[in-house]
C-alpha cells in the first residue's frame, strides 16, 4: 500500500514537474510578454500596454484566425468521416487481425511527420503522381494546381492528424457492448436507428476526444501550411512564427499565441463539460444494463 | 473507457515528444568542454564531405545547424546571447547589426593565415571596413529565373516584367524581406538601401501589385518549385539557379536591367562562443583554396577566395552567371544595414504577407 502510494506520488510528481517547467512557465512568460511593448533593439521593453491585443482586432489578424479555424474544422470533419468507419471496421475485425490493422495506423509515426509532409509534394505536385496519372488517363490536359493552395494544406492536415482521430474512436467503439445493439434490434430498431440511438451516443466520448485531438493541433500547426501552403492564405501558426522570427515583434506574437491558448482552454472546458454529461448518462445506462443482467 | 482514451492520449503525446527529441539532443550536444565546433549556417552552404574531412584532419567534431533567414538567425543568436554557437554566417547587412548588439568577437587575424587567399576587392566592405569582425565566405546575387517552356526566351529582362497580367498565380517570390524589397526598390528606380519612407512605400505598392501573381513565398524550395513547373518564374540566387538548371535545361536566367541584389555571407565568431580556438581552425580550414573550391563546385556561388577561383575548371571561371560581367556588377547593389528604417520594411512586409 505504502509502496503504491510512493509510486503514485513520484509518477504524478514527475509529470507535474515536467509540465510545470516546460509548459506552464513558458506560457506564463508568454502571457506576460503579451502585455509589454515592442522594443527597437530589444525583443520587448518592460512597459505595460494593451496595444498588442488591440492589434489583434485588426481585420488582418481576424482573417488569419478565421482562415485557420475554417481549415481546422474542415480537417476535423473529414478526419471524423473517414476515421469513424475505419475505427468501426477495426473494432469489429477478428481479434487475430485487429493488432495488424492497428499497426497500420501507427506505422506512419515511424517516419517524422515533416518528412511525410514533404513526401506529399511528390503526390500532389504539378509533376506529381496524381497529376501524371490523371494526364496519362487523359482526364486532364494540364496539371491541376494543388500545391501552394488551401486544398494542399487541407490535405496535409487531414493526412497528418487522421491517426489522432482513429485511435480514440477505436478505443471507444471497441468498448461498446454489442448486446446493446442486439437489444435495440430485438426491439425492432433498424440498423440505422440502432446506430443512431445506441452506437453513436455511446461512442460520443471517443468522437469528442478524437475531434479535440485533431482540431487543437491543426489550429496551431505551422509546418504543414509552411511546406504546402501558398501566398494567399496565412495561417495562425505561421503568423505567430513570423512575429517572433521575422517581424521582430515578440509582444504581438505572444498576444496572438495567448489568444490561441485561451481558445484551446475554452475548447478543453467544453470537452470536459460534454464528457461529464455523457459519462453521467452512461453511468445511469450501466446501472440499467447490470440490472437487466441481474434479472436474467 | 476514459482510461483507454487517456492511454491513447499519452501514446500520442509520447510520439510528439520523440519528434522534439531531435531538437533537444542537438542543443544538448552543443555544450562546451568537448572537442567540437558549433556552426550555424544557411542550408546548402558547406558540402557534407568538407565537414567530414575537417573532422578527419583535426579531430574536431562539427555540430551543425541551419537557418533560412538572417532575421531568424539573429533572433536566435540574440536570445541565446551568442552562447550556443561558435561560427555563424550572417549576410553583410546583418554583420553591422550583430556588432551593434555586441554579439561578435573581434577576429584575431594572426590565427587565420589562410585569409591571404581572399580577393582584396571583397575585403573592407561597407559593413565592416577593416574586417575586424567578419571575413567573406561566399557571395552571389539575386537575378530572375524563368522557364522557357512557358515564357519565350529573352522576353523578360526586367523586374518590372513580372507585373505582366499573364503571370497571375505563376510566380514564386523570395521570402527574404530585403531581397523582395530590394527588387521592388530597383524596379521603381531606387536604391535597395533606401531609408526614405516614400520610396519604401512605393516599393510596397509594387509588391502589392505583384501579390496576385505570387503563388508562394519561399527561400529554400525555389529551385524545386521551378523544376517541378509549379511556377513559371521568380527571383532566385544565381547559385541556386545553376544547380536547378542542371536538372532542368529549360530554365533561363537574367540579371535584370534595373539592377540585381548582391550578397556576401561572412564568417563571424560569437563573443560568447564556447569553442573559440576550434572556431578559428574551422574558418581557416574553409579559407584553404582547395576547400573553398569544393563549396563553389557544389553550390555554384562565387567565392571571394581568389586562389580558389583559379583552381576551378575554365568553364566555371567563365560562367557569366557565376562570375558576372563588370557591366552587371556595376548595376548590382549590396544591401546595407538600414538602421531604424528596418521597422518600416518589417511592417510593410507583414502587411504584404497577410493581406489578401
Amino acid at each position: 500500500m505504502r509502496q503504491g502510494q510512493l509510486f503514485r506520488v513520484t509518477s504524478i510528481g514527475v509529470t507535474w514537474f515536467w509540465l510545470g517547467v516546460f509548459a506552464l512557465l513558458p506560457n506564463i512568460a508568454l502571457l506576460l510578454v503579451a502585455f509589454l511593448d515592442k522594443g527597437e533593439t530589444d525583443f520587448f521593453i518592460p512597459v505595460f500596454t494593451l496595444n498588442n491585443f488591440e492589434e489583434l482586432f485588426s481585420p488582418i489578424f481576424l482573417t488569419v484566425l478565421w482562415d485557420t479555424v475554417r481549415l481546422a474544422v474542415a480537417s476535423t470533419l473529414v478526419c471524423l468521416a473517414a476515421g469513424y468507419p475505419f475505427a468501426y471496421a477495426v473494432a469489429k475485425a477478428s481479434p487475430r487481425r485487429r493488432p495488424w490493422l492497428l499497426l497500420l495506423v501507427i506505422i506512419p509515426f515511424w517516419t517524422n511527420s515533416l518528412i511525410r509532409t514533404y513526401a506529399l509534394i511528390l503526390i500532389i505536385g504539378a509533376q506529381g503522381m496524381m497529376n501524371k496519372a490523371l494526364m496519362a488517363l487523359g482526364l486532364i490536359a494540364s496539371p491541376i494546381e494543388v500545391m501552394y493552395t488551401d486544398l494542399a494544406v487541407f490535405i496535409g492536415l487531414t493526412y497528418t492528424f487522421l491517426p489522432f482521430m482513429v485511435l480514440p474512436l477505436y478505443a471507444s467503439i471497441e468498448k461498446l457492448d454489442p448486446r446493446l445493439v442486439d437489444a435495440a434490434k430485438d426491439l425492432g430498431a433498424s440498423s440505422l436507428r440502432a446506430f443512431w440511438h445506441v452506437t453513436l451516443p455511446l461512442t460520443l466520448p471517443g468522437i469528442v476526444a478524437g475531434c479535440m485531438l485533431v482540431f487543437l493541433p491543426a489550429l496551431g500547426c505551422f509546418y504543414v501550411p509552411e511546406v504546402l501552403g501558398g501566398a494567399t492564405n496565412m495561417l495562425l501558426g505561421t503568423f505567430i512564427k513570423n512575429q517572433f522570427l521575422v517581424a521582430n515583434n515578440w509582444p504581438l506574437g505572444a498576444a496572438a499565441s495567448s489568444v490561441m491558448t485561451l481558445l484551446l482552454i475554452a475548447l478543453a472546458l467544453v470537452y470536459r463539460t460534454v464528457n461529464r454529461r455523457i459519462s453521467g448518462r452512461e453511468r445511469r445506462g450501466d446501472m440499467f444494463v447490470s440490472g437487466v443482467e441481474g434479472g436474467a | 473507457m476514459k482510461r483507454r482514451i487517456v492511454a491513447c492520449f499519452l501514446l500520442l503525446a509520447g510520439l510528439a515528444v520523440f519528434g522534439a527529441g531531435g531538437a533537444v539532443s542537438a542543443l544538448a550536444a552543443s555544450k562546451g568542454g568537448k572537442n567540437e565546433v558549433v556552426v550555424y549556417n544557411w542550408s546548402e552552404f558547406i558540402p557534407q564531405s568538407v565537414l567530414d574531412d575537417f573532422t578527419k584532419e583535426t579531430g574536431i567534431k562539427v555540430v551543425y545547424s541551419t537557418f533560412e533567414s538572417n532575421e531568424a538567425m539573429f533572433a536566435k543568436v540574440k536570445l541565446l546571447r551568442g552562447k550556443s554557437y561558435d561560427v555563424v554566417f550572417p549576410s553583410g547587412y546583418f554583420v553591422g547589426r550583430m556588432v551593434q548588439n555586441k554579439l561578435l568577437d573581434v577576429l584575431d587575424h594572426s590565427k587565420l593565415p589562410n585569409m591571404k587567399h581572399l580577393d582584396p576587392k571583397m575585403l573592407g566592405m561597407g559593413f565592416d571596413k577593416e574586417n575586424k569582425y567578419s571575413l567573406p565566405y561566399m557571395w552571389g546575387a539575386v537575378g530572375l529565373a524563368y522557364n522557357t517552356k512557358f515564357i519565350p526566351k529573352g522576353s523578360i529582362t526586367k523586374w518590372n516584367d513580372l507585373l505582366r497580367p499573364e503571370f497571375k498565380g505563376k510566380l514564386i517570390l523570395t521570402d527574404d524581406l530585403r531581397d523582395a524589397f530590394g527588387l521592388a526598390l530597383q524596379a521603381k528606380g531606387f536604391s535597395v538601401n533606401s531609408i526614405v519612407p516614400k520610396e519604401i512605400g512605393a516599393a510596397y505598392e509594387f509588391l502589392r501589385a505583384l501579390k496576385p501573381s505570387v503563388r508562394v513565398f519561399d527561400v529554400t524550395a525555389i529551385k524545386q518549385a521551378l523544376i517541378s513547373e509549379e511556377v513559371w518564374a521568380g527571383p532566385i540566387w544565381n547559385g541556386d539557379f545553376l544547380v536547378a538548371r542542371e536538372e532542368k535545361p529549360e530554365l533561363e536566367f537574367v540579371f535584370p536591367e534595373e539592377g540585381s541584389i548582391g550578397w556576401v555571407d561572412n564568417f563571424v565568431i560569437l563573443k560568447n562562443a564556447p569553442n573559440k580556438e576550434n572556431a578559428y581552425a574551422f574558418i581557416n580550414y574553409l579559407l584553404r583554396p582547395d576547400v573553398a573550391k569544393r563549396a563553389v563546385e557544389e553550390y555554384k556561388y562565387s567565392t571571394p577566395n581568389r586562389d580558389a577561383l583559379s583552381l576551378l575548371p575554365a568553364e566555371m571561371q567563365q560562367n557569366l552567371i557565376l562570375v558576372p560581367t563588370e557591366e552587371v556588377r556595376k548595376r548590382m547593389e549590396f544591401p546595407q544595414d538600414v538602421g531604424d528604417a528596418l521597422q518600416m520594411y518589417e511592417k510593410y512586409w507583414e502587411q504584404l504577407k497577410t493581406i489578401k
